[in-house]
């Protein structure tokens, strides 16, 4: 026991550094998912085949592709047509747009949720189609899609170690890199879902707060 | 002011509105009453275009109803509609729902809006209101602020469908009252209803629609006291006496 808190207190600064990216990693995918996300969900739901076609095509390939396999793509095979990229910037940009498939399902499914009456009602007023969004439809649905964004976000922390895969040095890739040159695997490996579980603890936190608050109204 | 012309309009195989005409004059006020799914909600639609029409001509004050037309939201704002189901903006408090149009449709300075939006909120007995949301009021409070609403953008005619259906029978009163107020102000309405004493004491005409087609019209005096046709007796006999059979429902 007292020598797991030695290798611990010896691990610690590598890993959390490691976590630090991982964070960064979570972080800016989310941000960017979100927007493609967003952005996906317009366009599938916009009457326009020229829009739709493509975004249903994208999110279906998406959804269909192992993450792990679209990050390999990004990082193995687009320096081959000339986009070579840093693990890092291939990390966030893979799993961004992995994610944007399952944030544009979730915002498609709050906006549809909102009743129709909602968009009668602010026609009737005399709203344009993109006033009525912004102001009736979306507000709406940012309630609806809250939740299911939350666990979104605790799931996208976690696949964040997939980054791993392609040599991010995130949590993961740095609790690997000391185990095989210590052998200490136990030591290691409890130490980053500790440090994994306490990262999406305040996740959790924040999304059943914003559930109660938002179950209220 | 509502002009209808030879209007049809169908949903796929079925033909809901059979070449519709009529028209609503200036400050006059027109009922529409008939069986259920006989076409009255989507002849209202289709007068502020929330429901396109295959042929035929609509027309408010002169300007055309052209759902494809980019001028479509300008001529909808110039057309009240008060929904069955109310739709107000949950998100909004009764003064934001109201304030809503003219500020972000009209442009209107928040102040202004906001004081036109106090007097209409007294208008319809409501000021105490203003900073509550939907769901924290009646069905009878939430269909007046839908009026209200409407009213907000100064429209030149208002729309009714069947407002006083999905309300608690104490409060229809209170949304009876504020339409008839309206009507003595000279608002011009067409107003979908089976609220028949509404209609014998305020419409200056009634038209009888059944399977998408205008089967008798007249003051309400004639059509609702001698009805001349037997479907609009069956009708009238069913929502006047709805504990009666009629045994002569031939209807399919
Ligand atoms: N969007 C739609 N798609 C397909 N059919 C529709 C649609 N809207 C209405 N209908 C059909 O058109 C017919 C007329 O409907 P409408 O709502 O105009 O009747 P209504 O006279 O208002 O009836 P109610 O008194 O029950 O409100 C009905 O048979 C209805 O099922
Ligand atoms: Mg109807």
């Amino acid at each position: 026991m007292m020598q797991f808190f030695e290798d611990a207190r010896q691990f610690m600064p590598i890993l959390l550094q490691g976590a630090y990216v991982t964070v960064q990693v979570a972080f800016l995918s989310l941000a960017l998912s979100t927007v493609l996300g967003l952005t996906l969900a317009l366009m599938r739901m916009s009457g326009n085949p020229l829009f739709y076609v493509p975004a249903v095509t994208v999110i279906t390939g998406l959804r269909g592709i192992p993450i792990i396999v679209q990050l390999m793509y990004i990082y193995f095979v687009l320096p081959e047509i000339g986009i070579d990229l840093s693990a890092f910037t291939a990390g966030v940009i893979g799993l961004g747009v992995a994610y944007s498939a399952y944030h544009a399902e979730n915002f498609r499914a709050a906006i549809l949720a909102v009743d129709r009456g909602q968009y009668e009602a602010a026609l009737s007023i005399g709203m344009a189609k993109a006033q009525l969004m912004r102001r009736i439809i979306l507000p709406q649905a940012l309630r609806i899609m809250l939740p299911p964004y939350g666990n979104i976000t605790i799931m996208m922390l976690k696949d964040s170690s997939l980054a791993s895969a392609i040599t991010v040095s995130e949590v993961t890739r740095a609790g690997q890199l000391i185990a095989s040159s210590t052998f200490k695997n136990m030591t290691v490996f409890t130490l980053v879902a500790f440090i994994y579980l306490v990262m999406s603890l305040p996740l959790t936190a924040l999304n059943s707060w914003l559930e109660r608050r938002f179950a209220a109204k | 002011m509502i002009e209808v012309k030879e209007v049809s309009k169908s949903f796929g195989a079925l033909t809901v509105l059979k070449s519709m005409s009529f028209t609503v004059a200036r400050g006059e006020v027109v009922c529409l009453i008939g069986p259920s799914g006989s076409g009255k909600s989507t002849m209202l639609r289709c007068v502020n275009g929330l429901e396109r029409h295959d042929s035929g001509l609509i027309s408010i004050d002169g300007m055309t109803v052209d759902t494809k037309s980019k001028t479509i939201g300008s001529v909808r704002a110039e057309v009240g509609m008060v929904f069955q189901r109310f739709n107000l903006f949950p998100h909004m408090t009764a003064l934001g729902n109201i304030v809503e149009g003219p500020v972000q449709v009209r442009g209107r300075p928040k102040g202004a809006a906001n004081e036109e939006a106090m007097a209409l909120l007294h208008k319809v007995g409501l000021s105490d209101k203003a900073e509550s949301y939907p769901s924290q009021l009646s069905g009878g409070q939430q269909q007046r602020i839908a009026i209200a609403r409407a009213l907000a953008m100064k429209p030149k005619a208002m729309l009714f469908d069947e407002p006083t259906s999905a309300l608690d029978p104490e409060t229809v009163g209170d949304v009876l009252a504020v339409m008839k107020d309206l009507a003595h102000e000279g608002m011009t309405m067409l107003v979908v209803t089976h609220e028949m004493g509404f209609a014998a004491e305020v419409a200056n005409r009634v038209l009888f629609l059944d399977r998408g087609e205008i089967l008798e019209e007249g003051p309400p005096s004639e059509l609702l006291k001698r009805p001349q046709n037997e479907r609009t007796r069956d009708f009238l006999q069913r929502v006047l006496h709805p504990g009666e059979r009629t045994v002569r429902d031939d209807r399919p």
